[in-house]
């Protein structure tokens, strides 16, 4: 039953940023719900079902990425096994405890993009963290609160729930 | 040992083969990726390209009625005007003896879906190879160059954006007619390289870049963009160009696909409207952004 609503959200997810987003943009940065919902996935399903789903989702990205292939199935792979090793088991309803762990995650995601993107140029590397990286993942860790408070409150459940 | 891996280290096994895989996807050579991310294409993202071209095509429809009724408005006041001016127009004509010319056609489509990747490089159109859409076909607006039509399905087509790392376009610049290649390259987004120019040309900021029509793919005479920057590669034998692409991508919601006529020919230098036709480039525009969807945009303006 997990299964299927993690493919649910995905698939909603995957549909929000082809179709949707790019109206939300500022400044040219948009949310990164692909990014957010590996981090979800990591962080409430365990190590095995980010790094796979973080590869998978990864690897539908570059399919239609500019930059070469296997560079966001990379990224997310990490950034997928890592949050759910390194993920908080408690407060996980806690919106501070949220944002800034989305914030650090999308934050980890883009330290292994740009480093591996900008193939070891320092200050193309700088800037793409400065000019793109941080406000996408304020932006992202933001939108995701807001998304997660509203599918809460309309279905009476959490969705992040701590680990007993 | 693998036994061990499997059952003890479960999570760290399926993480070193992702990451091994996703290094060796990377490492692959362009021929091999472009090999790789055709079948994949092919076999996941065909069914969700449906559904998601479903999707946006409700949502499309909702702002575009928004988008409409304020232009109905203002039509059919521009109505009145325009006949005035076609009779007028269709008078010199013949006094100049001018044949209709029809070297091309503009075939109007809908964006329904864009990149998955925060960065962009691609975009999904809603006509395919039911409504005669062809691989290579060029992607225009009133503005100028959007990129080049990479595979078509029966009732979509992906386009390859010119901020995408496999759309090169033989570009010229319109003052001094110096040739080039305009490509993105990966790192200062959303700006485009013109290449091959040596250090010797004549190319200063605020040059004009058009397409050159060498290649095949795209008309002469597109507009690209606008020369931001040049300096000097390190070799220092080629200049190091930067171009502002004429067209904003993340705005893009009805484009234009260029369908060359048995007789070919270039799009007129008119078709792109020029900062001093100020008024006549806010028509263009606007036709192009209310043509029909089976009616080009050529055959409106040229009524």
């Amino acid at each position: 039953m997990k299964s299927v609503r993690d493919i649910a959200v995905l698939v909603v997810a995957m549909i929000l940023q082809a179709t949707f987003l790019y109206r939300f943009e500022i400044a040219g940065i948009r949310p990164d719900l692909l990014v957010a919902f590996v981090v979800y996935l990591g962080w409430m399903r365990g190590p095995i079902a980010g790094t796979a789903g973080g590869f998978l989702v990864g690897l539908i990205q570059d399919l239609d990425a500019p930059g070469p292939l296997g560079l966001n199935a990379l990224s997310k792979t990490i950034v997928g096994f890592a949050v759910a090793k390194a993920g908080f088991r408690v407060h996980r309803a806690n919106a501070g405890v949220r944002f800034a762990f989305f914030l650090f995650a999308m934050l980890a995601h883009d330290v292994v993009y740009f480093a591996a993107a900008s193939l070891g140029d320092l200050a193309l590397f700088l800037k793409q963290m400065l000019t793109i990286a941080l406000p996408s993942a304020l932006y992202t860790a933001l939108v995701v609160i807001v998304i997660l408070a509203l599918v809460e409150n309309v279905w009476k459940r959490p969705l992040l729930v701590d680990e007993t | 040992m693998l036994r061990y891996l499997f059952t003890r280290r479960t999570d760290w096994t399926v993480f070193v083969v992702a990451v091994s895989a996703s290094l060796t996807l990377m490492l692959l050579g362009p021929k091999s990726q472009a090999r790789t991310v055709w079948f994949l294409q092919h076999t996941l993202l065909a069914p969700a390209e449906i559904v998601v071209g479903w999707v946006d095509r409700g949502v499309a429809v909702y702002w575009e009625n928004q988008r409409l009724r304020q232009r109905v408005a203002r039509l059919t006041i521009e109505l009145d005007e325009t006949r005035a001016e076609r009779g007028e127009n269709d008078r010199l004509r013949r006094l100049l003896h001018l044949a209709e010319r029809h070297p091309y056609d503009l075939v109007s489509a809908h964006v329904v879906g864009r990149s998955l990747d925060r960065l962009g490089g691609s975009l999904a159109l809603d006509k395919g190879d039911a409504e005669g859409i062809e691989a290579n076909r060029a992607i225009l607006t009133p503005d100028g160059l959007v990129g080049r039509i990479e595979r078509t399905s029966r009732h979509a087509a992906r386009v390859l954006t010119l901020l995408h790392r496999d759309c090169a376009v033989a570009a010229r610049i319109e003052r001094s007619r110096v040739d080039g290649v305009v490509r993105w390259e990966y790192g200062d987004r959303p700006t485009l390289d013109l290449l091959y120019v040596s250090s010797q040309e004549d190319v200063k900021p605020g040059d004009q870049v058009l397409t050159s029509g060498l290649g095949g793919i795209f008309p002469a005479g597109v507009r690209i963009g606008t020369v931001e920057r040049v300096g000097l590669e390190p070799n220092g034998l080629t200049k190091e160009i930067v171009v502002d692409p004429a067209v904003d991508f993340r705005k893009l919601e009805e484009v234009l696909i260029y369908v060359p006529s048995a007789r070919g020919g270039t799009v007129p230098a008119d078709f792109y409207p020029t900062a001093a036709d100020s008024a006549a480039a806010d028509s263009l525009r606007r036709a192009a952004a209310a043509a029909a969807p089976a009616e080009s945009l050529a055959a409106r303006a040229l009524r």
